[in-house]
């Protein structure tokens, strides 16, 4: 209204006159008591002021613009031109401007140049309002305008998709958009416009057998027919490749940069964002399109008719005529009505944060919405990713957020989502080791099984080139990551065991032996660059932790799994942990051995027993093993035996010719529990509290009755792993003197 | 890489191409890592550095070469092929690394991986030499 009343103004007084119609304008609407504040107003606000006044005085101009103006002759044009692309830039466009803007550009009145800068600046404050939209999609189906502003303006309507605010009526049109198909040009971005238009009611009246005819299959008609595939099976008879990586050209070039401009000024400003966010708890830090696509827009449902709408619901609650829009839903006990006519937003993004949603995904098995969510995801992480596009490295805290919630979602669903395996495989190779680390580690932790040649070369290989090459820190990550990559698998056995009666259409993977070896090899796989990290490291304390945590799950897996697999550490973790510097890693490795023990021990009674038929059995190597470790451990801890009685390749066996050759006095019993540098703090302490008066420290004190206190004190230091093992592992014959104790010969299992 | 924190001294030679002018060869102390960087946005990069591993001591390749490859921040404009790249490595027995040049952050850490390797190449780390660390990178099964 404002703008009619200006539009017979003179140009060369425009500006000064604007400036003051408008404040007498808006001082007309105020109330007295704000007079005073605006008179005070910085100059800031003059200034928007007088933006606004020439922006208003710009559409009208446009509104009456004749046909071919030139823009190099024209001063008039180029001011308003870019009056339009900066206010667009500060702030983005009232939705009053979009009709008069689109209608100029689409009717082929100015030139090119003209339209494309028009379109480029076509970037909302807040809303679209629809009607402007159709309007100009009736002005591209007469095609006044050039071929390439038709384009321009598919893709405009891709990118701002979002913003338009009522969609019932664009949903109408969706006959016309398909006609559209037609023109080579014009196919991706339509096809890319049909999907997001597309909806379970509009599949049926979709002419397929034309399209299967025409065209070849591309990557977007691919995408397309396999959402129509997924409505309406029965049309759609072509066969579609199982596993399509390809996805819609990203339409958003242009307008990238200038979004996220205004969606940066208009949060610093104020919440003009919130008409857009429909109250499901989210934070308002949401800086990117896709970042707010992970909200459910409110534009879609008409808020005014909210009330009449339930109404309506309650008496139709099982007419299958109308589907429930999805942003109404608030509550679980809503969900629990509607589940039967959910109907998903057309952003598969908002999905991520809404638990609701991600309920009823895990009930019904809905493939379209697995599609489309895979589909969104994978276009989303491929684009978006700041190692990849080095654009994107401005935005790495929004990607980071972004991998966060993705991680969330998976562990929520308690599985991984297959975009986002193939995300990590495409970009782990050149991936820095340094973006986005923890997240992306965290990410490796949900992929699904498959088979070790796979995995072997999408993940085991890139993760080794970084491994040996970085820091202690990630290491330690990396470790920590593969052994929640074991927990998740065998979480995902232990439930499958449960639900056999999944056993149709079964992959080879998926079988207990394919289980079986696919988690030894990750565990071999761990147990070697353990290893090396080890040596590389000069045995740290703190990446010994992680490993032996890792064990610690490696240890239990027939027990607490149920999986018939068990494999001891190699001699490259065990003796350094054995011999280490610190109680914490030595009572980590008495509690695996102590585990080793009770699966070995269950393992060979149910063999014994044969009430259980067993599939596998586990190898005599396995308790050979075992046991020439456990003699070792004994040996050092216990008996004093330390470099004797070890039989392992790779162990402390050495001769008495060149012990003596060390001169050090007593080496035999230098690593029992009393002298053994990671427990002589212990001792020490222990001798203090039990002769207060005696400093000479006489460590040989401790034997006989005191060699018991003093296995009740380091118990009571914490030390319960020490403890298990001792009481499981070493039979003690008589309690007088600890020389008369031995170790369990019958431990030794053929 | 001269800006990192380390406990021992390092010089680094920059040069364009091989061979290196035999003049100074009396002067130049013992070379223990080689990298070549190809940009990958550069055909010319990949040709020079092809040619210039003719000129490379066969010893060398034994653990002591690397292939950087930079520019992985505009993979959609690369003009060199990725399996060229892989191919390279497999035929040189070579570890290949990725970085981005552009951004600091990825700058640091890669320059913090090069300090390892060099520190082992050169012999720091006991037990573990240049020629068994390049057979790990390669491997990634113990078999």
């Amino acid at each position: 209204m404002e703008r009619r009343r200006r539009s017979e103004t003179p140009k060369q007084q425009v500006h000064h006159k604007n400036q003051t119609d408008l404040s007498a304008w808006r001082k007309g609407k105020k109330s007295d008591p704000e007079k005073s504040v605006q008179s005070h107003q910085s100059p800031n606000d003059e200034k928007n002021e007088s933006k606004q006044g020439s922006l208003e005085e710009a559409l009208s101009y446009f509104e009456k613009v004749q046909e071919r103006v030139s823009l190099k002759k024209n001063n008039a044009l180029q001011k308003h031109l870019t009056t339009v692309e900066s206010i667009a830039l500060e702030k983005g466009l009232p939705p009053e401007g979009f009709d008069v803007l689109l209608k100029v550009a689409l009717s082929g009145k100015l030139a090119d140049t003209v339209n494309t800068r028009l379109l480029k600046s076509l970037v909302p404050a807040s809303v679209i309002p629809e009607d402007s939209v159709v309007s100009s999609v009736s002005l591209l189906c007469v095609s006044k305008c050039s071929a390439s502003t038709q384009l321009l303006f598919l893709r405009w309507l891709i990118t701002m998709f979002d913003f338009i605010d009522h969609k019932e009526q664009l949903h109408a049109l969706y006959g016309f958009f398909f006609s559209f198909l037609q023109d080579e040009k014009m196919c991706p971005y339509v096809c890319h416009l049909l999907y997001l238009l597309t909806r379970k009611e509009s599949g049926e009246s979709v002419q397929l057998y034309e399209m299967e005819y025409h065209f070849g299959m591309q990557s977007h008609l691919q995408a397309l027919l396999s959402l129509y595939k997924l409505f309406c099976p029965e049309l759609v008879t072509i066969t579609l490749p199982g596993k399509m990586k390809t996805y819609f050209k990203n339409s958003e070039g242009p307008w990238k940069a200038v979004i996220n401009a205004v969606r940066r000024r208009n949060q610093e400003n104020s919440a003009v964002l919130k008409p857009l966010v429909l109250g499901t708890a989210q934070p308002q830090s949401r800086k990117r399109k896709w970042n707010t696509q992970v909200l459910i827009p409110a534009s879609s449902a008409n808020r005014s008719n909210l009330e009449e709408d339930r109404e309506k619901q309650l008496v139709n609650l099982y007419s299958m005529d109308e589907s429930f829009p999805v942003e109404q839903l608030q509550t679980f006990p809503q969900l629990l009505q509607n589940i039967h006519r959910l109907e998903f937003p057309s952003q598969m993004g908002s999905v991520l944060t809404n638990p609701l949603l991600l309920h009823y995904m895990n009930c019904i098995k809905d493939e379209s919405i697995y599609l489309r969510l895979y589909y969104w995801m994978g276009q989303t992480l491929q684009e978006e990713c700041t190692w990849c596009v080095v654009d994107n490295s401005q935005y790495e805290e929004e990607f980071k957020a972004f991998l966060e919630t993705v991680y969330k979602t998976e562990c929520f669903l308690q599985e991984g989502f297959s975009s986002c395996e193939e995300f990590l495989y495409k970009s782990l190779p050149l991936w820095d080791g340094f973006c986005c680390r923890s997240q992306v580690l965290r990410l490796v932790s949900w992929i699904p099984l498959s088979s070790f040649s796979e995995m072997k070369s999408h993940l085991y290989d890139p993760l080794v080139q970084l491994f040996f090459t970085s820091s202690l820190y990630f290491k330690c990550s990396v470790l920590e990551s593969l052994k929640e990559l074991l927990q998740n698998w065998l979480n995902w056995h232990m439930i499958h065991l449960d639900s056999e009666s999944d056993s149709q259409a079964q992959s080879s993977n998926t079988t207990l032996s394919g289980l079986v070896n696919t988690v030894a090899e990750l565990i071999h796989f761990v147990g070697w660059i353990s290893t090396v990290a080890l040596r590389l490291e000069n045995n740290p304390t703190f990446l010994l932790y992680f490993i032996l945590d890792f064990y610690e799950i490696v240890c239990d897996m027939y027990l607490r799994y149920n999986l018939p697999l068990l494999i001891m550490p190699p001699a490259g973790i065990f003796y350094p942990a054995l011999l280490s510097m610190d109680s914490v890693s030595l009572n980590q490795l008495c509690y695996i051995m102590y585990r080793y023990r009770t699966n070995l021990v269950a393992a060979k009674e149910n063999e014994l027993s044969k009430k259980k038929i067993l599939q596998f059995k586990f190898s005599s190597q396995t308790y050979q093993e075992y046991n020439q470790y456990i003699v070792a451990m004994v040996g050092c801890l216990w008996t004093s035996s330390a470099f004797q009685k070890d039989t392992h390749p790779q162990g402390l066996r050495m001769d008495d010719e060149l012990l003596k050759k060390i001169a050090v006095q007593d080496f035999k019993s230098s690593f029992n529990i009393v002298y053994h540098p990671a427990l002589m703090g212990y001792a020490l302490l222990f001798l203090q509290q039990a002769w207060p008066d005696d400093t000479t420290f006489n460590f040989s004190l401790i034997k006989g009755k005191r060699w018991n206190w003093y296995l009740e004190y380091l118990y009571s230091q914490g030390l319960k792993g020490l403890k298990v093992f001792i009481e499981s592992s070493i039979n003690r014959v008589s309690q007088a003197s600890h020389n008369k104790t031995e170790n369990m010969q019958d431990e030794k299992f053929i | 890489m001269l800006r990192e924190k380390k406990s021992f001294k390092i010089s680094i030679h920059l040069t364009t191409s091989l061979p290196l002018p035999a003049e100074r060869d009396h002067l130049r102390p013992r070379i223990d890592l080689i990298v070549f960087m190809i940009d990958i946005k550069s055909k010319y990069s990949l040709k020079n550095v092809e040619a210039s591993l003719a000129h490379v001591d066969a010893n060398f390749f034994l653990g002591k070469v690397c292939f950087l490859v930079t520019g992985v921040g505009r993979v959609n404009y690369c003009s060199v092929e990725m399996n060229a790249i892989w191919k390279l490595g497999e035929m040189y027995c070579s570890p290949v690394l990725f970085c981005e040049l552009e951004l600091e952050g990825i700058r640091n850490a890669t320059a913090q991986r090069l300090l390892r390797m060099l520190q082992i190449c050169a012999g720091h780390v006991p037990g573990i030499s240049a020629l068994s660390f390049g057979t790990l990178m390669r491997n990634s099964t113990d078999d």
